[in-house]
């Protein structure tokens, strides 16, 4: 133990600067930051991982990575005004200073996917930490079977990185659903909630992997429709929203059970986690 | 074996009076209405080396309750840490064999992959001097958990002390610890028979208890009966959710990050101070609340240190000094809870 002590010196809490260097508006509520390390460095990351994002007064706050990126090592993030940190980060324009600590977490298991059907189900602003899965599945297009993206928000407008969806369906099957359909979209939107969209999912079950995220009655309700069309628990991945306060398995804000979100997800497998309680809403 | 050693009751309070004069000596003083407390003493006098247990152990002069990570300057972005430490190094005095467990319980959380710059720091100048329990106390079951009454650890602490008949006796678990003995005067080696001595008081000591647990199997059980009535009878009566239990618990880690701004507002201090997985907005995010309902956060409490905390870390998260159960204001007792699962794990909820 003493060795262990001796060897410390780095202090993985002191954030990193980086700095805007693109602002994007998605939607009403939502806008998107492409951001850069001060120094220029790289930053390698993984679809499903995510960074903790803080601004002085502000403490700091969980984010996924919302995109693979430009191959220059930038990073982005795609941010709803919801909630105080949030909503600062929302007011950031370009040239603007965040501190960054990352990136955490395990993310989704394309590996696991490679050879198989993947559906992707996203819902409102859960399309983020899957918008760079659908860009992996497109740069690896021949590693991955039948791929679907069902993806459902409250209004039409509320659907994100809408100039991409019809792009995307080039490659993959797009599947769209908002509670509201009003507006024009290069996709038809099907009117009602994302699991709608589920019956028009003909793939062998046993031969395919699900990773969603979106609202914990959407994850719930997707998951069971899928475990009754006979897919497994072990192969729905969710990747689960958590009050996180350190990133590190250090805070215990984020944990389920035995599990912490911000080191062992914040993507599961729903198998290894419905054994504990307090899982979903 | 060297690292031993008997000292009588005089000399080892000479050998306290010299540890002060080195170390910032932190030990187990009076406090009001018959409590101790652990505190930085002077002198050798102020010790209440007969002590019972303390209201919270020393817990906070690793892991304080607050404690600054680093300062922000806005103008020039700068995150500066100052934390250097303590001032000076620490040596806790007479820490119960439970606490000290504690202690190690706590490393792993802090001293694992992640390692924690402000614990590890603290950690390191922090001495550890073991007073071993010749009786239990009213609400521990450090028995039943494998902490005591005496020392079950081979290593994390420094040295280790057991009240004999006219003396003590002292053993290193560190040479850091062989090296602090050697300072104290009237050493004495030990003869085998104190080491048997020490045996029959051990075994005296661990059969004067009159609260257990029985933790084999327990974990298993746990995770199976998350949905056992007991949790919402004891919520719904007793559970005020005010966090008593997770402020004197010494395994529990959990904290919350503060920001706070100068009035410039050009300087900010970012610190962090213990959580509670009882209060209310713990578990709280914008979409809603993961555990709402206070039978939900009471059973956080007890399934996370009898039951996940073991596959987490490989050790239970309750070494059984039994303060939440002597600082819960309606008295709630962790053990008769657990005990109620084992009797009856099927048991389901009267209707109303």
């Amino acid at each position: 133990m003493q060795d262990a002590i001796d060897t410390l010196e780095a202090n993985p809490l002191l954030p990193e600067v980086a700095r805007v260097q693109r602002k994007i508006t998605e939607s009403a509520d939502t806008i998107s930051l492409r951001l850069c390390r001060v120094d220029s460095r790289p930053l390698s990351y993984r679809p499903g991982q995510f960074n903790m994002l803080g601004l002085p007064g502000f403490k700091e706050a969980p984010f996924s990575f919302s995109s693979l990126g430009d191959y220059t090592g930038t990073f982005v993030h795609t941010i709803r005004a919801a909630g105080n940190v949030v909503s600062a980060l929302c007011r950031l324009d370009r040239g603007d200073p965040v501190a960054f600590r990352g990136p955490f977490g395990a993310g989704w298991p394309l590996d696991k996917a490679a050879g198989k059907n993947l559906v992707l189900v996203a819902g409102g602003i859960g399309m983020a930490p899957l918008r760079p899965v659908v860009e992996h599945v497109r740069r690896n297009r021949d590693r991955f079977r039948d791929v679907f993206l069902l993806y459902g928000a409250k209004t039409t407008e509320d659907l994100l990185y809408r100039r991409q969806l019809a792009q995307w369906n080039e490659e993959i099957t797009v599947l769209l659903a908002a509670d509201q359909v009003r507006g024009e979209l290069p996709l038809p939107v099907q009117e009602g909630v994302v699991t709608k969209l589920l019956p028009r999912v003909q793939v062998a079950m046993p031969e395919t992997i699900t990773f969603m995220c979106g609202p914990q009655v959407m994850m719930k309700f997707a998951a069971g429709a899928l475990i009754l069309n006979g897919q497994s628990s072990g192969d729905i991945y969710v990747s689960l929203e958590r009050r996180m306060e350190c990133g590190l398995a250090l805070c215990g804000h984020c944990q389920i059970g035995a599990k912490f979100v911000c080191r062992d997800g914040p993507v599961f497998a729903l198998a290894d986690i419905t054994r504990f309680q307090d899982t979903l809403l | 074996m060297d690292s031993s050693h008997s000292i009588s009751a005089d000399n080892l309070y000479h050998w306290v009076g010299s540890l002060v004069d080195r170390f910032r000596v932190l030990g187990p003083v009076p406090a009001k209405r018959g409590q101790n407390v652990f505190a930085q003493i002077g002198n050798s006098e102020q010790l209440a080396l007969d002590y019972c247990t303390t209201m919270i152990g020393p817990r906070s002069f690793i892991y304080p309750s607050v404690q600054q990570l680093f300062t922000i300057d806005r103008e020039t972005n700068a995150y500066t840490t100052t934390d250097s430490g303590p001032a000076r190094t620490q040596l806790i005095f007479a820490i119960h064999p439970c606490d000290m467990h504690a202690i190690t319980v706590l490393d792993r959380t802090f001293l694992g992959p992640n390692k924690d710059f402000y614990y590890a720091k603290r950690r390191r100048e922090t001495h550890t001097v073991v007073l071993n329990c010749n009786k239990a106390c009213d609400q521990g079951f450090c028995a039943s958990m494998r902490t005591g009454p005496f020392l079950q650890l081979t290593e994390g602490f420094d040295v280790v002390m057991t009240a004999l008949d006219g003396g003590y006796l002292l053993e290193a678990g560190s040479r850091r610890g062989q090296e602090l003995i050697e300072t104290a005067p009237g050493l004495k080696k030990t003869r085998r028979a104190r080491l048997y001595e020490k045996s029959q008081l051990e075994e005296r000591a661990t059969a004067s208890f009159t609260k257990s647990l029985k933790i084999e199997g327990l974990p298993e059980l746990l995770l199976q009966t998350v949905e056992h009535p007991v949790y919402k009878e004891v919520a719904d009566a007793r559970c005020l959710g005010c966090s008593n239990c997770v402020m004197v618990c010494p395994t529990c880690f959990c904290y919350k990050v503060i920001d706070r701004t100068d009035f410039g507002p050009r300087m900010v201090e970012r610190s962090r101070q213990w959580d509670a997985c009882q209060d209310y907005g713990f578990a709280e995010v914008h979409s809603g609340n993961f555990r709402q309902p206070q039978q939900a956060r009471l059973r956080q409490f007890l399934t996370h240190k009898l039951c996940t905390w073991v596959e987490q870390y490989g050790c239970f998260g309750c070494v059984g000094c039994g303060r939440c159960m002597t600082w819960c204001p309606t008295g709630i007792d962790i053990t008769e809870m657990a005990k109620e699962i084992q009797r009856d794990p099927t048991r389901q909820l009267e209707p109303a």
